[in-house]
């Protein structure tokens, strides 16, 4: 059985790595100096510098076949699974304002569930309208932190 | 010095009203915590910070405190059951917990467990009493220089020491850094990186980052690889240790409490090292070795004592210094300035009071959890069966509603769904992800201390080496880095030799 390594993702890390890298150059060439406060481009520049060192370390090492072995290639169910929680997850974010914290919560409890393989359905409905209820409860009733409301609820 | 009467009164703060009834929640979440595999307690208190944020500042403390101190412990309760370390640094009590279960004696091995890690935490609560205070005086003396020698020493010993690789662990920590750059420059007040958005003068909010670097990153992670925990089906009873018992794991009790404690001090190596220390000290020195890893009473106590000995070794830098030693006190220090408390020196002069009572929190909590953990031990083993298809959603609700509730602001949700799935990719491909928080409080330490020092001497960078309490650090720094450098060299020079024995064998490496 081949054994995965990490040779890809350390190239593609490095190849990221450089334009945040120049970036920080860039930005930092538009502040302004001010007078007896230390240089304030020093450490950003420094840091900089190091991490593009780092960089090119990273890709080095990989493109001489001394990338570390990956524990395990993501594929098949497992990147289906993680895929399909990460878009529930940033969905979450942009829904939650504008549908409301009770409704978007339910949808993505019930279909997380959905997605982790869950077929009982009427204990995943029940946790998913419970859940819901009770963090708001907990939350917006007990503790005073407000909760988004949306145009739903 | 500590004060005694300040002591007594930390303590009838913390026993009364809610403050102990939090310190008992928060301990009873944190072994539930500890006890489930995958779940550490790191992301623990992370999850919680949020609950805390209505409360006045010592009762949110003390759960904290009693989160931190009870999922450390809960971790062996998996390791013992299950084989399967309810927390990382649970690992070395699978060696003789696990062998004691399939003997029908896990009633005993927990509650051995239960009692040494009370003994060790208790040990290390009280050497924190009493020593955090003289640290403190003397850290009275440190000024910019030194305060930036010690923001390089801690991030030098995170970053060589944190994972695998110290090369990936640098990366990560120089990340950091930048993010930590993101604001309002600390000396000019101009924004930096902050792409036009306003909300992102003030940098990153601290909280959310941490949530999603350790609790989303976690979910996420456990969305992967685990769906399923082991059936319990032990039948825990003589849970209580006899005294015999105890009189035979005393010498290996005190002498893990000595490791714990030295090995939490140290930055960046916490109770996953002392088990594993402890565990080879014991059977190194013990009359019968041979029996170790058979399943006998010395081999939980060791590193299960050693583990919570740690836990005030850790929080002594970061409530003395504002230099968090690890993840888990990285968090508790968060927490600790959303309540306007900065850790520190001047912690220790400004509110002793508040300080005394934090001891008395940790003092008491590590009493509290052996007494939940010996009543309850039948239910927290059952825990660990939970069906992870409703605690991994849950987990993220907690975590998404956490973060909203800081600031109600989406920018804050938003922050911590990122910062969650890059701190997965992170896990996922080597970085260790404990350097880039660690970066964020000891960069901004750093940076603005690197600029008063040069502004205090006028530009000249000698003032960094003539004052002998900086020069020192620096050199510990310098030190430490290259011992870690030439480690891992090691390891690298031993694993390109198991690789080359294993390609003659007739395996390969693929992409």
């Amino acid at each position: 059985m081949a054994t995965p390594s990490m040779k890809k993702a350390d190239i593609l890390a490095a190849l990221l790595l450089v334009p945040i890298c120049l970036y920080v150059f860039y930005e930092s060439s538009r502040w302004p100096i001010p007078a007896l406060l230390g240089n304030p481009l020093l450490i950003p520049r420094g840091v900089a510098v190091c991490l593009l060192a780092a960089a090119g370390m990273l890709l080095y090492r990989a493109v001489t076949g001394r990338a570390l072995p990956l524990e395990k290639r993501l594929q098949g169910a497992d990147l289906r699974r993680v895929s399909g929680v990460a878009i529930l997850t940033f969905a979450y974010v942009f829904a939650v304002e504008r549908i409301g914290f009770i409704v978007t919560t339910f949808l993505f409890l019930l279909l997380f569930g959905l997605v982790l393989g869950e077929r009982r359905w009427v204990r995943l409905a029940v946790f998913a309208v419970v859940v819901p209820i009770a963090v708001y409860a907990i939350f917006d009733t007990t503790l005073h932190v407000p909760l988004p409301r949306g145009w739903l609820w | 010095m500590v004060s005694l009467e300040l002591l007594r009164r930390g303590f009838a703060t913390v026993l009364t009203g809610y403050n102990i009834v939090a310190l008992v929640l928060g301990s009873f979440f944190g072994i539930i915590v500890g006890a489930i595999p995958g779940l550490t307690a790191t992301m623990g208190i992370a999850l919680l910070v949020p609950f805390t944020f209505g409360m006045n500042p010592i009762t949110g403390i003390v759960m904290l405190l009693g989160i931190y101190t009870g999922a450390i412990y809960g971790g062996g309760i998996a390791s013992i059951l299950i084989k399967t370390p309810g927390t990382p640094a649970a690992a070395a009590t699978t060696f003789d917990g696990y062998p004691m279960a399939q003997k029908g004696l896990a009633g005993k091995a927990i509650g051995m467990a239960t009692v040494a890690s009370g003994i060790g935490g208790t040990f290390t609560a009280l050497c924190l009493t009493f020593f955090a205070p003289i640290l403190a005086n003397f850290a009275l003396r440190f000024s910019a220089p030194e305060y930036f020698a010690l923001a390089v020493f801690g991030l030098s010993v995170t970053v060589t020491l944190a994972g695998k690789s110290p090369l990936k662990g640098f990366i990560s920590g120089a990340l950091g850094l930048l993010i930590a750059m993101i604001g309002l420059d600390p000396m000019g007040g101009f924004p930096r990186f902050t792409f036009g958005f306003p909300e992102m003068t003030g940098g990153f909010a601290f909280v959310p980052m941490l949530i999603g670097l350790f609790a989303l990153s976690e979910g996420f992670r456990q969305v992967e690889v685990v769906l399923t925990a082991p059936k319990v089906d032990a039948v825990l009873k003589d849970i209580l240790p006899k005294l015999r018992e105890l009189r035979e794991c005393a010498v290996t009790i005190v002498r893990s409490c000595m490791i714990g404690l030295i090995v939490g001090i140290t930055p960046a190596i916490g109770a996953e090292t002392s088990c594993f220390v402890s565990y080879a000290e014991a059977k190194r020195t013990s009359k019968h070795p041979e029996k170790f890893g058979t399943g006998i009473l010395e081999g939980v106590a060791a590193p299960q004592c050693a583990e919570n000995a740690s836990t005030g070794g850790d929080l002594l830098p970061m409530l003395t210094l504002g230099l968090p030693g690890d993840a888990a006190t990285a968090v508790l220090m968060g927490a600790l300035t959303i309540h306007n408390l900065q850790p520190g020196p001047l912690l220790f002069r400004d509110h002793p009071d508040l300080v005394h009572e934090i001891f008395a929190g940790m003092i008491t909590a590590n009493i509290v959890f052996v007494i939940l953990g010996l009543t309850f031990a039948r239910f927290f083993a059952r825990v660990i069966n939970i069906n992870r298809r409703y605690l991994i959603p849950l987990i993220f609700i907690f975590c998404m509603v956490g973060s909203y509730a800081i600031d109600n602001t989406l920018f804050d949700l938003a922050t911590a769904v990122v910062f969650g799935f890059l701190g997965y990719l992170m896990m996922r491909y080597g970085y260790p992800v404990s350097p880039m928080v660690l970066a964020q409080i000891l960069g901004a330490m750093m940076e603005s201390n690197f600029r008063r020092s040069m502004a205090m001497s006028r530009g000249d960078p000698l003032i960094f080496v003539t004052r002998p309490i900086a020069l020192t650090i620096l050199v510990l720094a310098a030190f430490t880095t290259i011992v870690a450098i030439r480690r891992q060299r090691r390891v690298l020079q031993q694993e390109a030799a198991l690789a080359t024995a294993a390609a003659a064998s007739g395996s390969r490496v693929v992409e």
